[in-house]
């Protein structure tokens, strides 16, 4: 007979620490309060980083390992709640959009949604961008949960975007020129309507579950018995109640303040810090008319997305105290340099790609961008390219 | 007539000056607490004319429409304001009719909303209103605001010929500048870029190869128009903040910035509510600062390229 197991709950300490982050978190969100649209937006998406960043947490959100489990296990859970979380979103979506903007076909793009230019770069951005989440093992926002978990490698990573963020720029204005100029931001209600776009966005997903469960193996059923508490606190989600969560949570934001993305910050930053330096050109043609994690030097301490994802760590890390994930490990020297190359190939992909899985995949898709498709099957293909680089050189 | 009959013409004529400015006060303005009341009202069009993208569409007044300023209002490719066939047919699809009550509004202390309202008086629309404190007002004081959007039955309005007598073109500014014509030039830009001592607000894209303002311009920036709340100050107050730099309507006027969008806030304030003879030179320090040969004071001495 198995016994529910009652030693599973975390010590008071660490559950009063948890509870201090959510009241910090909580109470930071009201003191930067004010009664102006910027001020709440500001608020507000401090709230919704710190629920993305449970979301991630709690159900293991990783673009690069739920991609992993399928290769090398055929586990389609965690990519069966990617797909579930586009879904969720483009219906989300599609429905705000048809009141923001109700006649598609009008030429007009939907404001500040992340549909970018569909070109050669998109697809270069997306490969490294797959290449560097492989080597450092994780995307961007895991790599911010991971550090909320206590993996200290992940600050190497860190680091590897911002400079990684340098090399997009500096090779930008070549690349612009040639190929992004004259690319096409296409965005399929534009084209198809939102009826189209929606009923052809989800059949392909539905299209890629179909395949994904086709080719799956049965996986190892866990034995335990657990209590509702359990498996809500202590246990990883089902990817999939993740997914449907974080679509809602897209869609919601969007609403509200902006598509979800994670690079804004990072990107901000470093141009910010790499423009006082005189590293950077002086005009970074065609930038700041693209909508995408857009990058701007830094004008105020605290933007929206740098509140986002300040929150989204200390969410993650009340989240991982909860579940008993908190983990503190320093890096070894080869982890650490496997974590800042890998970072440094995001960062660049991501600043030519305009944003990264979150910013491009996700929210470009959920609104019906061609850009978040190409984005993703290059990501896969740079993935693919990484996971055998690791096979060959033993990382 | 005795110098009791002067005295009582004079206080009557007083009197009536007195009324009118009040009455082209509220004919040009209305408040938050107004339209919320009026918003069922039948005739009411409401277009919302914001800066930063994404506002309007995620909350806007109930029954307001969204205009593009940099879409809607111009030529996108030849630098013009919208051509009289175009901004027709935007009115139209947003339902202005010649009976129609137009209300402007928008963020920014409703900055681009007096630009619409210049655009509109220069195609001789009647009846168009500012909503006094624009969008930060109106959420400010907690007033709904809703993400869906109206359809108004298509209205039926006529544009005339531009009335060019609100435009000051560069040939105008230019002679003013060389003393050939008279009229008072007013700079409403911030006092760093009047002296010369920066080209343009940081971040900005719109730059110019120089510096300076135009001779003989005084520098009046655009918020001295507007209390802290964003409305626009009083007739008497107005009259004051301008008269203090020899401003008193008797020459005409002529309002500029940069890019000619701002200067249309001020041209409102001079134009509705004080009534002096006011017109805005759109083409603004972008047009002006980069011409050759045209006369410049630069008190600052900055130079294109670094000093």
């Amino acid at each position: 007979m198995s016994e529910p197991v009652t030693t599973d709950r975390p010590s008071a300490g660490v559950l009063l620490l948890a509870l201090a982050l959510a009241v910090g978190v909580m109470a930071w969100a009201w003191v930067i309060f004010e009664p102006t649209p910027a001020g709440r937006a500001l608020s507000f998406s401090l709230l919704t980083g710190a629920v993305f960043g449970v979301l991630l947490q709690r159900s293991r959100f990783c673009f690069f390992c739920v991609t992993r489990d399928y290769l090398e296990r055929r586990d389609p859970n965690g990519l069966l709640g990617l797909l579930a979380a586009l879904a969720v979103g483009t219906l989300g979506y599609h429905a705000v959009l048809g009141s923001f903007v109700p006649d598609p076909f009008g030429g007009r793009l939907p404001p500040d949604a992340h549909i970018g230019p569909v070109s050669l770069v998109l697809a270069l951005g997306a490969g490294l961008f797959g290449l560097g989440m492989a080597i450092s093992g994780s995307c961007i926002s895991a790599h911010l949960y991971r550090l909320g978990e206590g993996a200290f490698a992940s600050v190497f990573a860190l680091i590897g975007v911002l400079l990684g963020f340098v090399l997009g720029f500096l090779s930008w204005n070549p690349l612009y020129l040639r190929f992004v100029a004259d690319a096409p931001s296409i965005w399929l209600p534009g084209h198809l309507g939102y009826a189209g776009s929606l009923i052809g966005q989800l059949a392909v997903l539905a299209l890629l579950a179909w395949l994904l469960l086709r080719f799956a193996r049965p996986q190892a059923a866990s034995a335990e018995t657990l209590s509702v508490g359990q498996r809500i606190w202590r246990r990883r989600w089902p990817t999939y109640i993740g997914g449907v969560l974080i679509g809602a949570l897209a869609v919601v934001c969007y609403l509200r303040v902006g598509p979800l993305g994670v690079t804004a910050e990072l990107g901000s930053l470093s141009r910010t810090g790499a423009n006082a330096l005189g590293w950077l050109p002086d005009r970074l043609h065609g930038l700041d008319g693209f909508s995408g994690c857009a990058t701007v030097i830094k004008q105020a301490l605290l933007s929206n997305n740098g509140a986002f994802i300040s929150a989204l760590l200390l969410g993650a890390w009340a989240s991982a105290l909860i579940a008993g994930d908190w983990q503190p490990a320093l890096p070894n020297a080869g982890q650490a340099l496997r974590g800042l190359l890998g970072g440094v190939l995001m960062g660049w992909g991501a600043m030519l790609a305009l944003g990264c899985t979150v910013g491009t995949l996700l929210s470009g898709i959920m609104a019906g961008a061609l850009s978040g498709w190409v984005f993703a099957l290059f990501c896969l293909f740079g993935l693919l390219a990484g996971l055998g680089l690791r096979r060959v050189l033993h990382w | 007539m005795s110098i009791k009959q002067w005295l009582g013409a004079g206080v009557l004529a007083a009197a009536a000056i007195v009324q009118v400015a009040q009455a082209a006060t509220s004919e040009v303005l209305v408040s938050t607490d107004w339209l919320e009341q009026n918003l069922e009202q039948p005739d009411l069009r409401i277009i919302e004319v914001s800066v930063n993208p994404g506002q309007y569409e995620r909350g806007h007044i109930p029954g307001a429409v969204n205009v593009s300023w940099h879409t809607d209002l111009v030529d996108p490719v030849r630098r013009d304001i919208a051509s009289a066939e175009d901004f027709q047919k935007l009115l139209r699809e947003a339902g202005v009719s010649s009976d129609s009550t137009v209300i402007l509004y928008g963020d920014n202390n409703n900055w681009f909303a007096a630009w619409g309202a210049w655009v509109f008086d220069v195609y001789g629309v009647e009846n168009v209103k500012l909503l006094d404190g624009g969008r930060a007002k109106w959420e400010k004081e907690g007033r709904p605001l809703t993400t869906r959007q109206v359809a108004h039955a298509p209205g039926n309005i006529s544009l005339g010929e531009r009335n060019e007598a609100l435009r000051a073109r560069f040939v105008d500014v230019v002679a003013v500048a060389e003393g050939k014509q008279q009229a008072q030039l007013i700079d409403i830009r911030s006092p760093d870029e009047f002296n010369g001592r920066i080209f343009a607000p940081e971040g900005v894209q719109e730059l110019a190869i120089r510096a300076g303002h135009i001779p003989g311009a005084v520098n009046v920036p655009w918020g001295s128009a507007v209390a802290a709340d964003g409305t626009f100050k009083s007739a008497d107050e107005l009259r004051k903040v301008y008269a203090a730099v020899g401003v008193d309507g008797s020459q005409p006027i002529i309002t500029y910035c940069r890019i000619g969008e701002r200067s249309s806030h001020t041209w409102f304030a001079l134009s509705k509510i004080l009534g002096y003879d006011v017109r805005n030179y759109d083409g603004s320090w972008t047009e002006y600062g980069n011409a050759v040969g045209v006369p410049v004071v630069n008190v600052a001495g900055t130079v294109w390229g670094g000093k």
